[in-house]
């Protein structure tokens, strides 16, 4: 039993502040996962809980008491090293052992904990050896089980898996999510570049950006509603593409959007935040955009294939696009065969299409179905063809705009 | 033809690698011989009578006899012998006790001005022994120290902490930092991380230092002459200045001495030679 809160965490090294002020409730038993770019202040978070540094300000309540102070052999919590961090001189069984014999357990008591230990983590056969004549997979699973044995609250895990070739990963991956349901009450902490292990293993995922929590969810709504541009961005593989658009009128309950690829979008604008000239981001997964064969009509976006990677199973297409420097990648099924120069036209089902204002924040804007990625003729882009009502606006809008070439 | 031609090739970077080889290993034998055979002509010349190192100083002695070690050994050596293995392992136990501590606190410690103290300690070794004599006597003669034991194995550990912890702190600074912090986490205090993480894994370079020690108070002779006087206080290379005093003419019995007193170091080396390049080789690198 651990319920774990963060309160207002601030973490600075002499002026330089790394965490800016970090909440988090973090229930007993669940499996939480840490993601962001390289020099986030994800390891720094882990290793403030752990009570490896200190922290600058803010309460790291653990089940109810105030942690900050307190000593980190105190606090509950084991933690596994990327390192691994064996003791080189030491058997496996004294690595295990190591605390334990430090906190005065008995010599029985620490026999039969290590020895369980070794039976979880199939390590009994190596106990008597020392760190140097394991594998990498092996090394990984006696620090877990250096952790275990101590029977700590909480675990924390700070990129355990990155040393590991990708077989291996797969399978100590799976080992870790077998290891939590053996233990439902242990609280763990667990920090990864992998999208892989953050998906899977994730009760809950923590994305931070610059020593602040961009988002926190399950796997799967930071996947489906991400809160912001640089989630969306961030989780999946390869990342959403994002195409620029301005807001160009208003009717009838409809925001009309124009793109910079000169698609039209129809929005509900049940919200009533999105003014005429704003500008907004619309995302679009890589897996999400369907790939219209020639001859079919409906709502498109059109592009030239500009690179194709084949993955096996899936190709990945590079797409330029009209009004956009990036490319618009393609994830589809490895069955039909593009090449360079080829013009595709595309389009995403109106649930997969993601908007965000001009600050990056995630709209929850309703897209019409209808009205979904109306493909724009260049003239009516002049705003002398027949619209809606908001062909006034939407021409006002597209002189702010980026558009007319 | 072209086969031929690269056969000749080869054949002749062969020759130069092996000519190499030979000019190397003919370099290596005539280092070696330079090296011991001053050695072992001491050691020889102790078999031999006075007569004999006049006559023919560089024949081999007639008969192997020991008498001139008995001789050496019942005049005095034994007594230095036994008072510079107190001393030399006295001083290298706390000296590389108390500067691995150093060194410890040196690269672990957060303290302010941890340049400042890096800068004292190995400062240390920019100090010259003679010119700290005339006070050190001084206070020997106040602590009663004089004459004894310890004053020896105190100088001896006072002169040499900045030198080992120097090496010590440089093997220290290349230990990962995160065996430090899982042994915290497994709730080790400061100490117990010193004794049962850090030291061990600092072996070689203890190992290294040790010897070096070693080398340093067994030869040494400015301290040990000053700072005792009775003869069965003295240290070997001041007691050896001592038997050369007395038998001033007798150089078979001096030989003896000499060799009966370079023989524990000799084999202290021997023993431990392989810990000691590995250990400065890994310490020195960082
Ligand atoms: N001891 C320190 N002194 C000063 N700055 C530090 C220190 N340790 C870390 N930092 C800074 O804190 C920031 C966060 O570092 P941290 O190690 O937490 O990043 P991270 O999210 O774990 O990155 P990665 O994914 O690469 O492991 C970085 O900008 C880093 O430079
Ligand atoms: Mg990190």
């Amino acid at each position: 039993m651990a319920d774990l809160t963060l309160r207002n965490i601030r973490k600075s090294y002499a002026d330089f502040e790394v965490l800016h002020g970090i909440d988090l409730d973090i229930k007993s038993g669940e499996f939480i996962v840490f993601v962001g770019p390289s020099g986030c202040g994800k390891s720094t978070l882990l290793r403030s809980i752990a009570g490896l540094e200190t922290i600058t300000s803010g309460d790291l309540v653990i089940d109810g008491e105030r942690m900050n102070t307190v000593a980190p052999s105190k606090r509950g919590i084991s933690m596994v090293f990327q390192s691994y961090a064996l003791y080189p001189h030491m058997t496996v069984y004294e690595n295990m052992a190591f605390g334990l014999r430090i906190a005065g357990v008995s010599k029985a008591e620490i026999d039969e904990r290590v020895q369980k230990a070794g039976e979880i983590l199939q390590l009994s056969k190596y106990l008597q050896r020392l760190p140097k004549a394991l594998s990498g997979g092996q090394r990984q699973r006696v620090a877990i089980g250096r952790a275990i044995v101590r029977n700590p609250r909480v675990f924390l895990f700070d990129e355990p898996l990155s040393n590991l070739d990708a077989a291996l990963r797969v399978a100590t991956r799976i080992e870790i999510a077998k290891l939590k349901q053996s233990m439902p009450d242990v609280t763990m902490i667990y920090v990864t570049h992998d999208q892989v292990e953050a998906m899977t293993l994730a009760d809950r995922i923590v994305v931070f950006k610059d020593g602040n929590i961009e988002q926190v969810g399950t796997p799967l709504e930071l996947y489906k509603r991400p809160a912001n541009l640089f989630v969306a961005q961030f989780i999946g593989s390869p990342a959403m593409n994002i195409l620029e658009g301005t807001v160009v009128g208003k009717s009838q309950g409809v925001t009309h959007l124009m793109l910079e690829c000169g698609a039209e979008l129809n929005v509900s604008a049940d919200r009533g935040v999105l003014p005429v000239g704003e500008r907004l981001s619309i995302g679009i997964r890589p897996e999400n955009t369907q790939i219209i064969p020639a001859g079919e009509h409906g709502p498109v976006l059109t592009g030239t294939v500009d690179f194709v990677e084949h993955l096996g199973e899936v190709q990945i297409l590079y797409v330029d696009m009209v009004g956009s420097a990036q490319k618009y990648l393609i994830k589809t099924a490895d069955d039909e065969a593009y090449a360079r120069m080829d013009t595709i036209r595309f389009t995403a089902r109106t649930n997969d299409i993601h908007l965000f204002d001009a600050k990056g924040r995630s709209i929850a804007g309703r897209i019409l179905e209808d009205h979904a990625l109306t493909h724009v003729s260049r003239s009516r882009f002049r705003g002398d063809a027949p619209g809606g009502g908001g062909t006034a606006q939407r021409s006002a809008g597209l002189r702010t705009g980026a558009l007319d070439p | 033809m072209s086969v031929s031609h690269q056969s000749r090739e080869t054949e002749r970077t062969d020759f130069v690698a092996v000519l190499a080889k030979v000019c190397l290993v003919a370099f290596l034998i005539s280092l070696g011989v330079v090296v011991l055979y001053p050695l072992f002509w001491m050691a020889l010349n102790g078999f031999k009578t006075n007569a004999e190192i006049f006559g023919n100083p560089f024949a081999l002695p007639g008969g192997f006899s020991v008498a001139n070690y008995i001789a050496a050994w019942n005049q005095g050596i034994r007594n230095y012998i036994a008072t510079s293995v107190i001393v030399t392992l006295g001083s290298a136990v706390c000296t590389v006790l108390v500067s691995a501590w150093t060194a410890y606190g040196l690269t672990r410690s957060k303290l302010p001005g941890k340049p400042f103290f890096v800068g004292i300690v190995l400062g240390g070794l920019m100090l010259s022994p003679t010119v700290a004599v005339i006070p050190l006597v001084r206070m020997m003669q106040d602590l009663g120290l004089y004459n004894t034991y310890w004053a020896l194995i105190i100088l001896y550990t006072a002169f040499r902490i900045p030198f080992t912890t120097f090496l010590i702190r440089a093997y220290m600074l290349g230990l990962p930092r995160d065996l430090d912090e899982a042994a915290i986490m497994d709730g080790a205090s400061e100490g117990q991380i010193f004794w049962k993480v850090t030291l061990p894994l600092c072996k070689p370079i203890l190992v290294s230092c040790v010897i070096l020690h070693v080398l340093f108070a067994w030869n040494e002779y400015l301290f040990a002459m000053i700072f005792t006087s009775g003869a069965d206080l003295q240290t070997l290379p001041v007691g050896l200045t001592s038997i050369m005093a007395k038998h001033g003419t007798n150089y078979a019995v001096v030989f003896a001495a000499m060799t009966l007193s370079a023989l524990p170091i000799v084999m202290t080396f021997f023993a431990a030679q392989r810990f000691f390049i590995r250990g400065l080789a890994e310490g020195i690198g960082k």
